[in-house]
């Protein structure tokens, strides 16, 4: 009977609870939703500042990950700065909740919405689809098909590989060059070493380039310092006076290893890695970076123009500043440098297989 | 918790003695929280009510906390059921998993059923794989001693790996442009449905832990699982079949797991995807014994639990609070709760007897 009793309450508690929340609540409580702003085109220089939001989904994590989910806030940060829109982010805690963190920047008005990572890319097409008007920015969001509102930001790794490649064959005295790579099951990463090693052939057909990728699997390839700087010590006993690490804190392990021997020259990767892995400075020339903030830059001044491309947008890639190196790239090496990036986008740079 | 004893006549008092534990908790997990809230700076009182509004302030608000719910529900009633046969099942996440898994795979490979066959074949496939997964570490307790708390966290990593494996290998999403590990979405006659803002598999929840609540006070089955988590030995004498008894809390328990992860796939999610059922099963152990594992109760620490989590970004958007602050108020609650002593000094409750619950069997007890 007294069980009886306490199931009921519970059963009675249940349905309080769930009429409760069907009541709808007081005018007051409802969060005043802006009608989505539909586009900013015609009305360029009035106030845009006032109407125009820029809002960030980050991916699970956190926003200051010091990787793609900070790079691309900085971007809305720097774009921000320039422009002078309200600007807000919201971190994913639960892969689930990608979708509403989206729509609550919908319901509020925001005009930008940027998603960062693969993994929002159906939530990132799906909300486009539903709210026609708002400007999606998908960061490593590969677009199959274009869908209008989404452009799909991504990198060309060749093309920063061909740079780095260039840079390495101007300098290298030896005439032989290395890279230390992470797995070649990551498209990116074969591409890194496709564009090194062509960048590298196009200057001097000659050049010997020693490529060693990370024999082990995902789980290991980009976590083990310890085969990063033998293999970078194995190709310098090879007479490699250049190393390029294109392999995460792998490729951190060959940067600080080739920092241990004078005279030698090594690249980093991804970003600039002169603030990330002080121990190299004695070699660090440059890195090969995606730009992810200037591109971010970029795509939200094109939708505060009214302009934004839908479809893949292919972001900036670069060499990172040459820090206490400017004085050893000569303006030759600069004007190289430039010729390269026109022979490469004609396709004049071949490039091999891996 | 039912066993109250008949000198209290007044059940609304008994109620409150049944309940007062676990509300202390929430109440003072919640004032935790506010301090911290307020020490970095934000408004306690404007952050709690943005949660409430994100959790309840509109139908699809509410649909999302429903939906959070729902596998915490499952989950929940797992971990209750091992506690009230003295088992520990800390396995519930990887029962969820593979529930979870091997309905993504039903629900995605077979085309071209009715929804009225693919929907229970997918929940009948999580079922099945939930409780078999669960009855190796009942077997490996019943009968050869290991701790079922070593197995099952064991086990969890087996699950994440094979579950892994399966993503990236055979039944990978091979869809132009996917490049993460995934299954291919589920047909859309496995997608469960809602009724309003209602998931059904919202309704398969409390139903299944209306039936639970039946089984283990109603039935023989029940009454013996009760004795065996009471007191091995006396149900031994009794004529038990204790081994058997470990052995099937364990299978029902991974069962109700796996379910829930089936309903997760079929219900929420829409395809199997790493990452997408993180920690579900464990919070099944913080809503077991925030109910002190009553089945109804689950229920409502569910709900509990799931408009936190529902809410939790609209009080992170609106009231700019970080909301790993959630997670410091479940583990507070969790604290409380687990150590019913410090809220029984706090507020000088006096001891009552027959509230207690035996959460499991100590180290060698058996």
């Amino acid at each position: 009977m007294k069980k009886r009793l306490y199931s009921i309450l519970a059963i009675l508690l249940v349905a309080g609870l769930l009429l409760g929340a069907c009541t709808p609540k007081e005018p007051v409580a409802e969060p005043v939703v802006e009608q989505p702003v539909e586009q900013p085109v015609e009305k360029p220089v009035e106030e845009p500042a006032k109407t125009f939001k820029v809002g960030l989904v980050t991916d699970v994590g956190v926003v200051d990950d010091k990787n793609f989910n900070q790079a691309t806030w900085e971007g809305v940060v720097a774009a921000q700065e320039e422009l002078g829109f309200e600007a807000k982010y919201i971190e994913t805690k639960d892969a689930k909740d990608y979708d509403a963190n989206i729509q609550l920047f919908v319901d509020e008005g925001f005009d930008v919405i940027v998603t960062v990572g693969f993994a929002l890319g159906e939530a990132t097409i799906n909300a486009a689809k539903a709210n026609p008007g708002v400007a999606f920015i998908g960061v490593d969001q590969f677009q199959g098909e274009e869908v209008p509102g989404v452009a799909g930001l991504i990198f060309d790794e060749a093309l920063s590989g061909v740079l780095a490649g260039v840079l390495a064959a101007n300098l290298t005295e030896s005439k032989t060059i290395a890279a230390v790579l992470g797995t070649d099951l990551v498209p990116p990463v074969v591409n890194y070493n496709r564009g090194y090693v062509g960048g590298a052939k196009w200057v001097d057909p000659e050049i010997d380039v020693i490529s060693t990728y990370h024999p082990g699997g995902m789980d290991v390839a980009f976590t083990d310092p310890e085969w990063g700087a033998s293999t970078a010590k194995q190709a310098i006993e090879q007479g490699a006076d250049i190393v390029f690490a294109a392999a995460g804190n792998t490729g951190n392990g060959a940067l600080i290893e080739t920092a241990q021997h004078e005279g030698l020259f090594c690249i980093g990767v991804d970003t600039d890695q002169w603030l990330t892995v002080p121990e190299a400075h004695k070699c660090l020339i440059s890195s090969a970076t995606k730009d992810i903030t200037l591109s971010v830059v970029e795509l939200i001044k094109l939708a505060y123009e009214g302009k934004f491309p839908a479809g893949n947008y292919v972001g900036g890639s670069s060499l990172a500043p040459f820090h206490d190196f400017e004085s050893m790239v000569t303006d030759e090496i600069r004007e190289k440098l430039k010729e390269a990036l026109e022979a490469y986008n004609a396709g004049k740079i071949e490039l091999p297989d891996k | 918790m039912e066993e109250l004893t008949p000198s209290q006549n007044n059940w609304l008092k008994k109620v409150w003695f049944s309940l007062r534990i676990p509300f202390l908790a929430i109440i003072f997990a919640l004032l935790v929280g506010a301090i911290i809230l307020l020490v970095s700076g934000a408004n306690p009182l404007e952050a709690y009510w943005q949660l409430f509004k994100g959790a309840f302030g509109s139908l699809r608000n509410f649909q999302r906390v429903l939906e959070k719910s729902t596998p915490l529900i499952f989950a929940g009633l797992a971990v209750a059921l091992g506690f009230k046969a003295g088992l520990f099942n800390i396995g519930a996440q990887g029962q969820l998993l593979l529930g979870a898994l091997m309905a993504g795979f039903v629900g995605f490979s077979l085309k071209g059923l009715p929804p009225y066959i693919h929907i229970p074949l997918g929940l009948l496939t999580g079922l099945l794989t939930g409780a078999l997964f669960a009855g190796i570490p009942g077997l490996l307790r019943a009968y050869s001693g290991a701790h079922e708390v070593i197995s099952t966290i064991m086990l969890n990593y087996v699950a994440i790996n094979l579950s892994d494996y399966f993503s990236e290998g055979p039944w990978k999403d091979r869809s132009p442009g996917n490049i993460v590990s995934r299954l291919p979405a589920i047909q859309p006659s496995a997608e469960i449905p809602n009724i309003g803002p209602v998931p059904v598999g919202f309704i398969v929840a409390v139903l299944t832990a209306l039936l639970i609540w039946f089984v283990i006070n109603r039935t023989t089955f029940g009454f013996e699982i009760n004795s065996v988590g009471l007191n091995p030995h006396a149900s031994k004498y009794a004529g038990m079949r204790t081994k058997l008894l470990i052995v099937a809390a364990m299978v029902v328990s991974g069962a109700l797991a796996g379910v829930g992860g089936a309903v997760e796939t079929m219900g929420v999610v829409g395809r199997f995807q790493p990452g997408f059922n993180t920690g579900l099963g464990f919070d099944g152990i913080t809503v077991a014994l925030l109910a002190r594992n009553n089945p109804i109760a689950v229920i409502l620490s569910s709900l509990f639990l799931g408009a936190m989590k529902g809410g939790a970004n609209t009080m992170q958007f609106y009231a700019n609070v970080p909301n790993e602050i959630i997670d410091i108020i479940q583990g507070t609650m969790l604290l409380f709760v687990t150590a019913e002593m410090v809220i029984r000094w706090i507020f000088k409750l006096r001891k009552q007897q027959g509230t207690e619950i035996t959460v499991t069997s100590g180290w060698g007890q058996r």
